[in-house]
């Protein structure tokens, strides 16, 4: 049963709407849900924060910064009540260099994403263009 | 000599090294576009209490496991945890100190094998699950089918491709009068047989002169308390006894909602140690006010990987798990996750002969045999903290001002933490214990403890 609190759970649990990692933090780990949702949020300088996706239980997020030592480009905001674990940078790096297929199984992830980015992106100039011609 | 789609593959064992070897290579073979057909045999029934539905451990999943489990997208159903661990108490002859993680999320997880211990039936519905009936369900789920028979024999038709013989039903035996019956003929045979049952004189008797590891035992006991008891005396925390009792090395409490199941490993242990580490007044402190060892606890004494195998594999044939290389004494279960996996891959891209196995699954055999030699110096240096106070003392001593200082880097408490979860290689460990600020701190402690000592004299 979800968040039955009488039962052991793993990982950290957030309340909803809770911010799980800041845009322009330096992160040091990759978060997967076990339970619940999250959005990914970015700041465009609008009333509200543009939202990028939303994910759901075992989906990650937070594997950008593990590859680079930038700060993070997005927020992410707990939907609902979340649990999600963390893995250490660390740990993972040293797993990626032992087992090619985490690797691969983490590329096709950031593919999957990358695909979804650029049919948005599509979707976006479509929408515009058709805005500029009504 | 390689997998292609139609390529039958006979898994035996369906423990965590069996389904996950079956899992790993029909997803694999998913990813890489062929289509296998895999076999995996269980006889054993994940649904039973007790040691006939049990694979017999102690039962914890690893905090390193865990995150790799996560990061592959595998998470553990709620139902499968009995409890979630957040620290470790080391309890020795001279006082205890609670070892906590620096970050603060549940990552080890206690299970139960098979469907509990014995008696726990009563409770039906049970209000938990099998993990090993989990992890064969996810196999399953990819397309292995399980049959639940008993393999009788193994040998290799005029091609060298292995056949599997299983005992026959009581109407196949009945009809016929057969003693054992040609249930396949395989592309691969992966033996995931442990090292409890008959599985490896199966192999044993293969042409390929493989023999097993060297084993030993360990005592293994699930003890009834009742969730509030456990939760009280023992809280959230795995309890680890480091203590003066001829026989044991090590002792472990691990919480289980209802239940506490007790772990004893040393040279040749059996009931008799069990009952002297139980009356020792640091496990007495844990347990109720006249608490008694039951006439007959669900117990078992599994033996356990502590060598390297000779020849886990040959053409078309191939041992994963504890039956081959293994973690020394702690995380099993993640051996046989990452050897199931090595296997998988190399069965995959390298191909089924000896030569593949040797180039791709052997090295990482080599390996983990290496790791455990250190892991076997860093375990018989327990020795020198039952036996000697002042080492002891300084340990303790040293671990309790890690743990009161929020940013210190912790590095003998996590290399106490790592060896108890069985979350890092033993090399890794051995660095941060050997490190030289630790070496200093336990150095200083040792000096202050003597001087307190002499100034009392």
């Amino acid at each position: 049963m979800l968040f039955d609190s009488e039962k052991p759970a793993l990982g950290r649990e957030f309340a909803d709407g809770e911010v799980i990692l800041h845009e322009g933090s330096v992160g040091d780990c990759l978060y997967v849900i076990l339970e619940g949702r999250v959005e990914v949020v970015v700041d465009d300088g609008g009333p509200e924060p543009l939202r990028l996706a939303v994910l759901e239980k075992d989906g990650f997020f937070g594997e950008m910064s593990l590859f680079s030592d930038l700060p993070r480009v997005a927020s992410v905001r707990a939907l609902g009540r979340v649990r999600v674990m963390s893995v250490d940078k660390r740990g993972l790096l040293r797993w990626l260099g032992d087992d090619p297929t985490l690797s691969m199984r983490i590329l096709l992830k950031m593919v999957e994403r990358i695909r979804l980015l650029v049919s948005e992106v599509v979707r976006l100039r479509k929408a515009l263009r058709e805005q500029q011609g009504g | 000599m390689e997998l292609t789609s139609g390529s039958r593959v006979a898994v035996i064992g369906g423990g965590p090294s069996g389904a996950l070897s079956a899992y790993f290579l029909l997803d694999l073979a998913r990813q890489t576009g062929i289509a296998l057909e895999v076999d995996l045999f269980e006889p054993r029934n994940f649904n039973l209490t007790g040691p006939p539905g049990c694979n017999m451990c102690g039962g914890v999943i690893s905090e390193s496991l865990m995150q790799k489990m996560a990061a592959e997208g595998i998470t553990l159903p709620r139902e499968l945890l009995l409890d979630t661990i957040d620290s470790y108490v080391l309890h020795t002859d001279s006082g205890a100190a609670s070892i906590r993680p620096l970050h603060d999320e549940m990552r080890i997880a206690s299970i139960f094998r098979g469907a509990g211990p014995l008696g726990a039936e009563s409770q039906s519905p049970l209000p938990w699950s099998s993990f090993d009936r989990h992890l064969l369900e996810m196999a399953k789920g990819l397309g292995a089918r399980h049959h639940a028979r008993r393999v009788r024999r193994l040998d290799r038709d005029g091609e060298g491709r292995p056949r599997v013989y299983v005992q026959p039903l009581k109407e196949e035996a009945a009809e016929s009068g057969e003693t054992e019956r040609l249930f396949g003929v395989y592309d691969l045979l992966i033996g995931c047989v442990g090292l409890n049952g008959a599985g490896v004189r199966l192999f044993e008797a293969l042409d390929f002169g493989y023999r097993p590891p060297k084993s030993d035992r360990a005592w293994v006991a699930e003890l009834y308390m009742g969730a509030e008891e456990v939760r009280r005396r023992l809280g959230h925390a795995m309890h680890i006894f480091l203590l003066d009792v001829p026989g044991m090395k090590f002792a472990a409490l691990t919480p289980k909602g209802h239940y506490v199941t007790f772990i004893l490993l040393g040279d040749d242990v059996n009931e008799e140690v069990a009952k002297r580490v139980c009356h020792s007044p640091q496990v007495r402190e844990l347990f109720p006010e006249g608490w008694e060892m039951p006439v007959r606890p669900c117990h078992c004494q599994p033996r356990i990987n502590i060598g390297p195998p000779v020849n886990p594999f040959a053409d078309r044939v191939v041992l994963v798990g504890d039956c081959a290389s293994s973690r020394l004494y702690k995380d099993g279960i993640g051996a046989a996750y990452r050897m199931a996996k090595v296997c998988a891959l190399t069965a995959l891209t390298r191909g089924i002969s000896a030569e593949a196995f040797r180039e791709g699954y052997w090295p990482a055999c080599q390996e983990m045999d290496r790791d455990n030699r250190l892991g076997h110096l860093l375990f018989s240096m327990d020795g020198l903290m039952r036996h000697v106070t002042l080492f002891r003392r300084a340990m303790l001593m040293v671990v309790r001002e890690e743990q009161s200082r929020p940013h210190d880097p912790r590095r003998l408490s996590s290399a106490l933490w790592d060896t108890f979860t069985g979350s890092a290689a033993y090399r890794h460990i051995f660095r941060r214990a050997l490190h030289p600020v630790v070496m200093w701190r336990l150095i200083a402690a040792m000096i202050r403890l003597l001087f307190s000592f002499l100034r009392k004299r």
